[in-house]
């Protein structure tokens, strides 16, 4: 069994996202710790994804991209000196809302991807291939199809592929955009079921729209909102109890209880 | 509790509904014969390729009858007064394959590199500059490459010629029996040229695929710590590999049937050149054509006319396979 | 929340001035040591380029990558060094046809050039007199009567891709697209088969059928993808409302797709206008000016190029020059209204590509 690496502490410090001129976020502080799951909820286009693209570094992907702020990863700024995107992105990984597996690949080359890709040697691949199928809940389904074309896999199956590949990366954190939205319901049971027993080997971020699946899988949550033409910010951020039984903000309680969004 | 109930219900006692004919067929006689002429205009490709073939194997039959499936293979080329004429055009058909072959090898690589710098180095306004341009060369008449192959290229081909024969000439790709004679019209030079007019299509089918390629999957590699090269090894070329080949083969289609930009740069010699790429000897179906149909006698025109049959007949087949490729790999450009 | 506006960071680029100094370094001292090589040694600039450049500038970025990302920047130090590399390459060297036509054609340019035909005009004529005149108009008719054919009929050959329901579509369209791949030259050789078949004298009108197979797959595909980016939502309200196939195409999808179509015909008109081939085969050449193409030889700008290169005067080849920049000329112009027709449709009907996610 190949040693996890221990969950690490993300934490952002007054991170402000502009688009070329227009600012979308406005000093988002946050603390993911360690071994917990953390759920990012509010309305459409407050800049949730948008954040969760800047604790990884894909964020500075797009062009007209800027930030201010930090992002410590167990007190180290990822934006600092010391790191370079790549080395930041092998520690925290992703999953997004499409599922994205490499068509030209099979299972097994999917799940290695990730190695081959950031240059990194591969121990024992059957060995890291079936521990991530395992973690990710889909070995059964595949054991016997390895070699087959990752695309020949249904949605929910490409999705627990794609967490298995990120898993293959023994990353420190997990940020997860919205990764059942696209999915049908029993396979949304069924990852939600894996992020919890995911939990007890690393951070997890998940964005969501789907208010349920954040109590039912996160141990805190923060909302997000963001007003016309003001920059997106946290409105609350707490324990996900707290958060939808007795909100402390106004516009929380509103948000938890349908009234908009 | 199986099937629900309204269904064994029919089965036992209604027969099955009966469905309806539908159809989106002309709503009026305006569009009847709407539909009716357009019909027509689309049948003319076919009107066309059957016409262009039987016309050309009509005049080409006496040719081919006479000289039989040698035509194809053999390598000699008698047309003069008082002699039997033999017509044979193997040393064009290879060499046509030969400079095409140059061409697409030396094309390919600078057209992938161009159409990887456009669409993943170069920010939005100087890709579109880049884009057009290349657009724009790819409209440039043969002619005129011409021009420039003959009066601006051959000095600096003839150049490189001498310094790859003074250093390489071990390489058997690059001998030559007597370096006073050779280096000018040699498929070498010819090869670039015909690269020089080939790169645009391929530059534009590749950049097109690069940049239709999903950019969930770019995204998806990045955020498993790829770099630009192993992201472009692992991703970007396998997935777009199949459209890319079938650039590659339009390329080569119009490489085959390049007639004028060479033909002043060759020195067409009616002997086989197999692969010494300096030597000043060889020539291409197209280019042969071109030389010999001012002076030529009507039973040397029908060897010609054969001549161009067989280039077709192979730039048919080549392009077919391009468009297959092509089509096959870009699903969502199907209708 | 707190709103303060601030100014924008881009954080990860913020590259200290150690790799600054080693990303100039990198960049300039290649090209410098190569210089001195070649100035001293007397190497050829050619081989220098290849042997000594390349390898000390791969060198030199590969240091920089290794030093800034460790082993993967090498990887992308040499992706990048080759990409520039090659692209530069083919680059000069497609600018170098650009200008060396601009450049030389403009020397034998002159308004008399433009006016003149080539009546009393042989191959050692000093250059003010003469001109392509006669050319010029030889291609106009020429291509035009091509044009008048063709377009019409690719486009209706578009408007039956996209706007029926027939199970012969796909073959239509790989028909369509075998013929794009017909060698000019062959269907040079074609026209004059049915010149030689049927007796006919070679005449600007054979020319323009020569041409013609060569601009018909090119008008189809162009007009048809301009007909494909015609919303269907279109076509169904006028449908809805009503309207007959027909109507529905001249009324609401016709007018839609309108600068698409233009864009057809002139990519259409550019493919054909520098063919040589199909020409020299099918109509001989004047000197004198011609407005029939029905009867007689007609002078072309393709074939004025070609017959001037052929000989071995310098003087000839100067007029070949001159009759390439007229045609180059010719195909920028319409290019580039094709391109900006192109451009203005698309800036209203596509939606903004980078849009900041939520």
């Amino acid at each position: 069994m190949t040693s996890l690496t221990k969950a690490s502490t993300l934490s952002s410090e007054d991170i402000s996202v502009w688009f070329g001129q227009r600012q979308v976020l406005s000093d988002v502080n946050l603390t993911f710790p360690a071994n917990k799951v953390t759920a990012l909820i509010g309305p459409s286009g407050c800049g949730k994804s948008t954040f969760l693209r800047t604790l990884n570094r894909m964020h500075e992907l797009i062009p007209s991209a800027g930030l201010s702020g930090s992002v410590f990863l167990d007190g180290e700024d990822i934006y600092g000196e010391d790191f370079d995107a790549v080395s930041v992105r092998i520690k925290i990984g992703m999953v997004f809302q499409k599922p994205n597996p490499f068509p030209t690949m099979s299972i097994k080359d999917n799940i290695l991807s990730g190695l081959r890709l950031s240059g990194r040697k591969i121990g024992n691949a059957e060995e890291l291939v079936e521990t991530s199928l395992r973690r990710a809940s889909i070995w059964n389904e595949v054991k016997d199809r390895l070699n087959d074309q990752a695309i020949s896999l249904s949605g929910g199956q490409q999705q627990r592929l794609c967490i298995a590949r990120s898993l293959a990366m023994d990353p420190e954190v997990l940020l997860m955009d919205e990764p059942c939205s696209a999915l049908d319901p029993g396979s949304t049971r069924r990852i939600e079921e894996t992020i919890k027993e995911l939990s007890s080997s690393m951070t997890i971020v998940i964005v969501t729209h789907n208010m349920q699946q954040a109590q039912r899988v996160s141990d805190q949550t923060a909302f997000f909102l963001a007003d016309d033409n003001t920059p997106g910010g946290v409105v609350e951020f707490g324990a996900t109890e707290q958060i939808f039984n007795g909100p402390i903000d106004q516009r929380t309680n509103d948000y938890v209880n349908g009234h908009f969004g | 509790m199986g099937t629900l109930d309204f269904m064994s219900e029919s089965s036992a006692s209604n027969p099955a509904p009966v469905r309806r004919k539908l159809s989106a067929g002309p709503l009026s006689t305006g569009d009847k014969w709407f539909f009716r002429s357009t019909s027509i205009a689309a049948y003319f490709s076919f009107v066309l390729v059957a016409l262009v073939l039987i016309f050309l194997f009509l005049k080409a039959w006496p040719a081919l009858q006479e000289q039989g499936v040698a035509f194809v293979y053999g390598t000699t080329w008698v047309a003069e007064d008082g002699q039997p004429l033999v017509m044979q055009i193997g040393p064009m058909i290879y060499g046509s394959l030969l400079i095409a072959l140059v061409g697409v090898l030396i094309a390919t690589p600078m057209a992938i590199s161009l159409a990887y710098m456009i669409v993943f180095m170069l920010g939005n306004r100087l890709a579109k500059v880049f884009t057009t341009l290349i657009d724009l060369l790819a409209a440039l008449p043969s002619v005129i490459i011409g021009l420039w192959g003959f009066y601006v290229f051959t000095p600096v081909a003839i150049n490189w010629e001498n310094t790859l024969h003074q250093y390489l000439s071990w390489v058997p790709l690059f001998q030559v029996e007597n370096p006073e004679n050779a280096f000018r019209g040699s498929p070498f030079i010819a090869g670039w040229i015909v690269a020089v007019m080939i790169v645009p299509i391929i530059t534009s089918v590749t950049r097109e695929i690069f940049s239709q390629l999903d950019k969930d999957l770019i995204n998806g590699a990045l955020a498993l710590g790829g770099s630009r090269l192993t992201v472009f090894n692992k991703v970007i070329l396998p997935t777009s590999s199949g459209g890319v080949v079938g650039g590659i083969l339009l390329g080569l289609g119009r490489a085959l049937g390049e007639t004028v930009a060479i033909f002043y740069v060759l020195q067409i010699s009616f002997k086989i050149n197999w692969g010494q790429l300096l030597e000043s000897r060889g020539g291409g179906v197209a280019s042969w054509i071109l030389a010999r149909f001012g002076e030529a006698s009507e039973g040397e025109i029908s060897g010609l006319m054969a001549a161009g049959l067989v280039l077709f007949v192979i730039t048919l087949i080549v392009n077919f396979v391009a468009n297959t490729i092509v089509n096959r790999s870009q699903p969502w450009r199907k209708n | 929340m707190s709103f303060a506006p601030r100014p924008a960071v881009q954080p990860w680029k913020r590259a200290n001035n150690a790799r600054r100094l080693q990303i100039i370094l990198a960049a300039i001292v290649p090209v410098l040591l190569t210089a001195l090589v070649v100035m001293t040694s007397g190497l050829d600039a050619n081989l220098a380029t290849i042997v000594v450049f390349l390898p000390l500038q791969i060198l030199a970025a590969g240091l920089v990558g290794f030093r800034a990302y460790g082993r993967r920047g090498i990887g992308d130090a040499l992706l990048v060094v080759v990409t520039i590399f090659l692209s530069a390459f083919v680059l000069v060297m497609l600018l170098s046809v650009f200008f060396s036509v601009l450049s030389e054609g403009s020397r034998t340019m002159s308004l008399q050039f433009l006016s003149q035909n080539n009546v009393y005009i042989s191959n050692t004529t000093s250059l003010e007199y003469g001109g392509v005149a006669n050319a010029i108009l030889g291609t106009l008719l020429i291509v035009g009567i091509t044009t008048i054919v063709a377009v019409p009929l690719g486009i209706a050959m578009a408007v039956y891709l996209t706007q029926s329901q027939s199970k012969l579509r796909g073959l239509v369209r790989t028909v369509t697209q075998a013929l794009s791949g017909l060698p000019s030259v062959v269907s040079g050789l074609f026209v004059l088969s049915i010149i030689v078949t049927f007796g006919f004298t070679k005449s600007g009108i054979f020319g323009s059928l020569a041409l013609f197979p060569l601009m018909l797959p090119t008008v189809a595909r162009v007009a048809e993808e301009a007909l494909k980016l015609v919303p269907s939502d279109l076509r169904l309200a006028a449908l809805a409302l009503g309207a007959p196939n027909y109507k529905a195409f001249f009324q609401v999808i016709l007018p839609a797709a309108k600068s698409g179509l233009i864009t057809a015909l002139l990519l259409g008109l550019a493919r054909v206008i520098g063919e040589t081939a199909p020409l020299i085969l099918t109509v001989n050449t004047n000197n004198g000016t011609s407005w029939d193409p029905f009867n007689g030889p007609m002078e072309t700008l393709p074939a004025y190029v070609y017959g001037y290169l052929s000989s071995s005067f310098t003087s000839a080849h100067q007029r070949a020059w001159g009759g390439g920049l007229v045609l180059l000329i010719l195909v920028a112009v319409l290019f580039g209204s094709a391109r900006y027709l192109g451009r203005a449709k698309s800036m209203k009907s596509k939606p903004t590509k980078q849009k900041a996610s939520k």
